[in-house]
């Protein structure tokens, strides 16, 4: 029998299967944002604090929070971490579409439990950024990208629906 | 029928490329069961009592008899020589090899078939009414869009992880035969639009539909699924598995609250991504036109001559046949409720004689009914004694169309991991009960439907009469409803006193039959009316006390 393959410690890549480090610290919604960021911080600190504060961040969103709370802010942010608690809620990949759709051009980024089945799933919805368990993160994503080369629906990815390729529109 | 292009076939083997590759790093040890399981459900595969069972898609219940021959193969091949036909309108297969499964799904492949989407917390196989097409009161074909549906929510990249498994429903008929109103979401098709109905469904809380949105134009159905399916996957909930459908949902918000923010999140989407042009409509439609009528001219004499002759014949015509929109066609009930039987089974020779009568007379066409039935939607009346001919020597002429022994029922504690009772078992005392053709006959239309435990999977919230088994210390019995139906005037059975022992079930049923036939004002009025007309009450006491 193999090792589970989800025992590997998670590594950051990104959509173009670049293994990368993760520069950013999470903080705790008590410590403060001195200069050695960039940082991510908690929904709501982010809600209470970002029009306040200058530069870049990332924010925090799990699955019950309304990304949408975030757009009056979204110009100072450049990370969105999704946290996904368990492999079955799959929340989070709305919250990735409704950024997309809203305009948002930073860094969605997948963390939690994030495997190697839902990375087709998360780049159709928008996310460029996977901390994913896995033996191969590279050749996951190289998977995920090739597996399929018909769509039947739009969404944040470039593909286009069979329905568009089938009429040209 | 719909015919795959190039698109569809590459998706499809793509797909089972994937899975092919998920079942290899299960068995090899890469992924542990509970990572495999969300995976192996999205397409289909169980794991029962005693085995694996795959559930195929039958997209909105339509085969074509190449199809069917290939089930009766894959039964032969890989199962114990017998289908299962489920009220979702697929097919079950109930001792398969998991190591199998990849292979059974490319033979699936070779006749535009899968298995994908038929669990899972995603959006399942859309089903309709079994005469769509065919119909007298249709006024609106349901098949094309259901089409349309089935390929925007294969794979949907942000539905595919729901709070729960999503069933939608569409009728285009003036009767409603698709159970509309208890499903997630239940679409009318009309000229004018649709009549979007969300909510309804059975289970544990069962609850009716709301309409929440009329005349929506077909040309936007699916952006607006998408936003009704969005607002779902984000509020649904996910804490409690007996709360998580959108009925729970639809409920705590009240259907008004839920369609506003479904409309709110409507307005948000660029439509013209998510709906498919007029241009593709218009392609999916040109898939279901009528068929090549025959010009055989109806001989009317010799029907009558056959029925006088042969009073079994006779009767399969007056029960098994639906008036058809052509005045020399009808649609046939190919009923597999046998007396004493499990109902929805099928044997790989029963499936291919289907398959090669639906050549001989029913244009290539068949379906597959909720009810657990099998149609052939276009046949000529001259061609009708034929074919029962045909039929009856394979023991597939049981004339029960819509009667008191055409019941659904759940595989139950048989084969289920679910149910706290047996189901197939009391069906067939029932069916043996009411085993007397002339007795069938003289109580006319009455739908007896049995689930296994509360979860609903034979629809007892909506038979006329309602069957639920449950378990209490270890020993089965079974509690009776009353007076739920699934069509346009869609309502919920109600419990009726304390539970029976199977044992008990079939003579309280008679009971409650023999009650009806004496209390009737005449033979139109049928069970469901007469209940409506006295009350549930009258009838409770008869299945209560020995009479």
């Amino acid at each position: 029998m193999s090792p589970l393959n989800s025992s590997h410690t998670p590594q950051l890549v990104t959509s173009e299967g670049e293994i990368i480090p993760d520069g950013w610290t999470l903080l705790d919604d008590e410590d403060t944002t001195g200069v050695d960021g960039p940082y991510v911080l908690g929904f709501d600190r982010a809600l209470r604090e970002l029009d306040g504060l200058n530069g870049h961040y990332g924010v925090r969103v799990n699955p019950a929070d309304d990304v949408r709370l975030l757009l009056p802010f979204i110009e100072k942010i450049t990370l969105i971490e999704v946290a996904f608690p368990g492999y079955r809620d799959g929340r989070g990949y709305s919250t990735a579409r409704i950024l997309r759709e809203e305009g948002y051009t930073g860094a969605i980024r997948a963390v939690g439990d994030v495997l190697r089945d839902q990375l087709f799933h998360m780049l159709r919805c928008g996310f460029n950024e996977f901390l994913v368990k896995d033996s191969d993160p590279a050749g996951a994503i190289a998977a995920a990208k090739t597996r399929f080369t018909t769509f039947y629906q739009g969404a944040a990815d470039a593909n286009r629906p069979a329905w568009a390729l089938r009429h040209n529109a | 029928m719909y015919v795959y292009d190039s698109f569809d076939h590459t998706f499809v083997r793509e797909r089972n490329a994937e899975f092919a590759d998920q079942v290899a790093r299960r068995l090899s040890g890469e992924l542990s069961e509970d990572q495999f399981k969300p995976l192996r459900l999205m397409n289909g595969l169980y794991l029962q009592l005693h085995a694996y069972m795959l559930r195929i898609a039958v997209p909105y219940g339509v085969l074509s008899s190449k199809q069917v021959r290939k089930l009766a193969h894959i039964a032969r091949t890989y199962d114990r020589d017998f289908g299962h036909f489920t009220t979702r309108q697929n097919l079950q297969f109930n001792w398969i090899k998991l190591a199998d499964t990849p292979k059974i799904l490319e033979e699936l492949a070779e006749v535009e078939m899968h298995a994908l989407q038929t669990s899972g917390n995603c959006i399942r196989n859309t089903t309709t009414d079994q005469f769509a097409g065919a119909a007298r009161d249709e006024h609106t074909d349901p098949r094309p869009w259901a089409e349309v549906i089935r390929q925007w929510s294969s794979i949907h990249p942000e539905f595919t992880f729901l709070p729960r498994k999503f069933k939608i429903a569409i009728t285009g008929a003036a009767k409603d035969r698709a159970a509309i109103r208890v499903h997630d979401i239940g679409l009318h098709a009309k000229p004018e639009g649709f009549d979007v109905y969300v909510g309804g469904g059975m289970g544990r809380t069962p609850h009716l539909g709301h309409l929440i949105k009329s005349s929506l134009p077909g040309e936007q159905l699916l952006s607006y699924l998408e936003a009704a399916l969005r607002v779902y996957n984000r509020y649904g909930r996910r804490d409690n598995i007996y709360k998580a459908r959108i009925k729970i949902l639809v409920s705590a918000l009240g259907p008004e609250e839920y369609a506003r923010q479904v409309e709110e999140e409507w307005n948000t989407l660029d439509k013209a991504k998510i709906d498919a042009p007029s241009a593709e409509i218009v392609r999916i439609r040109s898939f279901f036109p009528d068929p090549v009528f025959t010009d055989k001219t109806f001989d009317r004499v010799a029907l009558e001559r056959a029925q006088i002759a042969d009073p079994a014949f006779a009767r399969w015509v007056k029960n098994n046949t639906h008036a058809h929109k052509r005045d020399d066609h009808v649609s046939v009930t190919i009923s597999l409720k046998p007396v004493g039987l499990p109902p929805g089974d099928a044997s790989s020779a029963q499936m291919d004689v289907m398959a090669d009568v639906a050549d001989q007379f029913a244009y290539g066409e068949l379906r597959v009914s909720h009810e657990q039935n099998i149609i052939l939607p276009h046949v000529a009346k001259t061609d009708l004694y034929e074919l029962y001919r045909q039929l009856d020597a394979v023991n597939l002429s049981t004339a029960n169309g819509g009667k008191i022994t055409d019941m659904i029922a759940c595989p139950g504690l048989d084969y289920c991991t679910l149910a706290n009772a047996r189901s197939i078992p009391l069906a067939q005392d029932i069916s043996q009960r009411f085993a007397d053709a002339e007795l069938t006959d003289k109580i006319g239309d009455l739908q007896i439907k049995i689930s296994g435990c509360i979860n609903a999977c034979g629809h007892h919230h909506v038979g006329h009469i309602g069957i639920l088994g449950v378990d209490k210390q270890g020993i089965e019995f079974y509690q009776i409803l009353l007076g739920g139906r699934a069509d346009e005037k869609a309502a919920l059975g109600q419990i009726t006193g304390k539970g029976l022992s199977a044992e008990a079930v079939p003579a309280a049923i008679e009971r409650v039959v023999q009650l009806y036939l004496k209390l009737r004002t005449d033979e139109s009025e049928r069970f469901i009316d007469a209940l409506e007309r006295l009350g549930r009450d009258t009838f409770a006491e008869a299945l209560h006390e020995p009479a």
